[in-house]
């Protein structure tokens, strides 16, 4: 009789021990998904707020600028790939032309002194600048939230309860070469 | 490339598991001098225990619920004005940083003094305020700064403050607890010693050296909490400016630069990214901070 009490307190305890162990694996699942979501709007945000500055800029160098007509129509050619993108890798592509784009106006905008030492053109450099940085920093943390979920999803045990869950590895963005690396941490 | 991350993140949980074995010997050890301040004394040790319990607990919470507003007024921070083009661009630098690590923007202040260095503190990352001095505006460059926001994001992303706080808490109850009980068994120890047996004697001698030692123990124990934390948000930092030399040279500035215009009291020293006090207390065994020497070292091996 003992025995049988003992024995069913044990397998009672596992079975208890198993579902809440289930329970914050799920819970965990859902966190990491919703955050890549975030992380992903998060990048669009930045997107269209880049894109949001180019009329600006294009208005400011129009009067400095009239000789470099092929630097201006590129910018303005990246944007309107920006604005149309249809999915994230798109999206994100088109960006980098902009990238290239806007460096190649900003080292031309050096050869015009009267540009440079307009207020509203450095601010706007200022602001194009923070703008790109941010962009990459989404991006890093975009990929950063994908590896923790794959993580999640793919090492043993979770990966039983995640095929159960349906849930799938998600595609990182493919970032340009010119990107920074992660850095080897060794202690 | 996705294999690098991987490295670091199980690094970084292999620090916060230490920590946390490291917070609950500072626990133990708490209870153990209550404990043994209740054998000397004769007395039942739960009711040390029953007294004792709330009032550290009091104690830590009082110093938790003020924690941001004395640090702010001990530096004599103000909020950063974003007309000013160095304090535009370090509040876009936060800004870039919450971005990489996903949290909400903390609120941007700045100190002024001559000297390079920062600090973070909040309870939680809603809450978090991350503070540059001017002279770390003016002497920094864009690289540089940017490691040594990547650094004061990773302390708040990794709760330090919080456990600094509470650490705090305990050191300072375990020196104010033991400083009671030597001087208690001045006046009732010779009592509890005729009563009990010659064999005790011993236990007792233990006991008292245990008190004697406790708070030195616990101050070391905190000292080695925080230089760990230091390490760890320089390699946190890192990982999230992906970037490792912009905060190695940022250190090296700072250590070629003198600290002579320190501000805020010593209580809050512990917060900046290096020690705004004399050189020479840098790098002693005291210090609440690692070498600056052998941070630029481990940020130079990533």
């Amino acid at each position: 009789m003992d025995l049988m009490l003992i024995i069913g307190l044990i397998v009672l305890l596992i079975v208890v021990g198993i579902l809440l162990w289930f329970f914050s694996y799920y819970n965990r699942v859902i966190r990491y998904e919703n955050r890549i979501d975030n992380a992903w709007a998060q990048i669009d945000v930045q997107l269209k707020r880049r894109a949001d500055l180019i009329p600006n800029l294009m208005e400011t160098v129009k009067g400095y600028m009239n000789h470099e007509r092929g630097t201006l129509e590129a910018v303005t050619q990246a944007r309107s790939a920006v604005m149309t993108a249809k999915n994230p890798q798109d999206s994100i592509n088109a960006d980098n032309m902009l990238t290239g784009a806007l460096k190649t106006l900003f080292a031309v905008s050096e050869s015009y002194p009267d540009l440079k030492a307009n207020q509203n053109f450095l601010q706007l450099q200022d602001e194009l600048t923070h703008t790109e940085e941010k962009i990459a920093y989404s991006r890093q943390h975009f990929n950063d939230s994908v590896l923790q979920f794959n993580n999640l999803i793919e090492t043993f045990p979770g990966n039983i309860f995640a095929g159960m869950m349906g849930k799938k590895e998600r595609q990182m963005l493919q970032i340009p070469e010119a990107s920074r690396e992660v850095p080897k941490v060794s202690f | 490339m996705a294999q690098q991350p991987k490295l670091i993140e199980d690094h970084i949980r292999k620090n916060k598991l230490d920590t946390l074995v490291i917070c609950l010997f500072m626990v133990i050890l708490l209870f153990s001098v209550i404990f043994a301040i209740g054998y000397i004394l004769g007395a039942p040790p739960i009711l040390t225990m029953m007294l004792a319990l709330p009032l550290a607990i009091f104690y830590i919470l009082i110093t938790y619920s003020f924690s941001i507003q004395s640090v702010i007024s001990a530096a004599g921070a103000r909020p950063a004005n974003p007309q000013n083009r160095e304090e535009k661009m370090l509040i876009y630098k936060v800004e870039e940083m919450s971005i990489a690590s996903g949290l909400p923007m903390p609120k941007v202040y700045v100190q002024e003094s001559r000297d390079i260095n920062a600090f973070a503190t909040g309870h939680k990352p809603q809450d978090s305020i991350i503070c540059a001095t001017t002279g770390a505006l003016q002497q920094l460059n864009s690289e540089e700064l940017e490691g040594v926001i990547g650094h004061e994001m990773s302390h708040i992303r990794n709760r330090d403050i919080l456990v600094m706080t509470v650490t705090v808490g305990v050191v300072g109850a375990i020196a104010l607890i033991a400083e009671i009980a030597l001087r208690m068994m001045f006046f009732t120890g010779g009592r509890n010693s005729d009563r009990k047996g010659g064999g005790n004697i011993i236990v007792l001698v233990i006991a008292i050296i245990f008190i004697i030692l406790a708070p030195i123990f616990s101050r070391l124990t905190y000292l080695a909490i925080s230089r760990r934390r230091e390490y760890l948000a320089d390699a946190d930092g890192a990982y999230l400016t992906r970037n490792p030399e912009g905060l190695a040279k940022a250190l090296e500035k700072i250590k070629g630069d003198l600290p002579d215009d320190p501000k805020g009291s010593k209580t809050v020293a512990p917060l900046y990214i290096a020690n705004p006090y004399k050189r020479a207390l840098r790098d002693s065994v005291w210090s609440t901070h690692p070498p600056l020497d052998e941070r630029i070292r481990r940020l130079r091996s990533m």
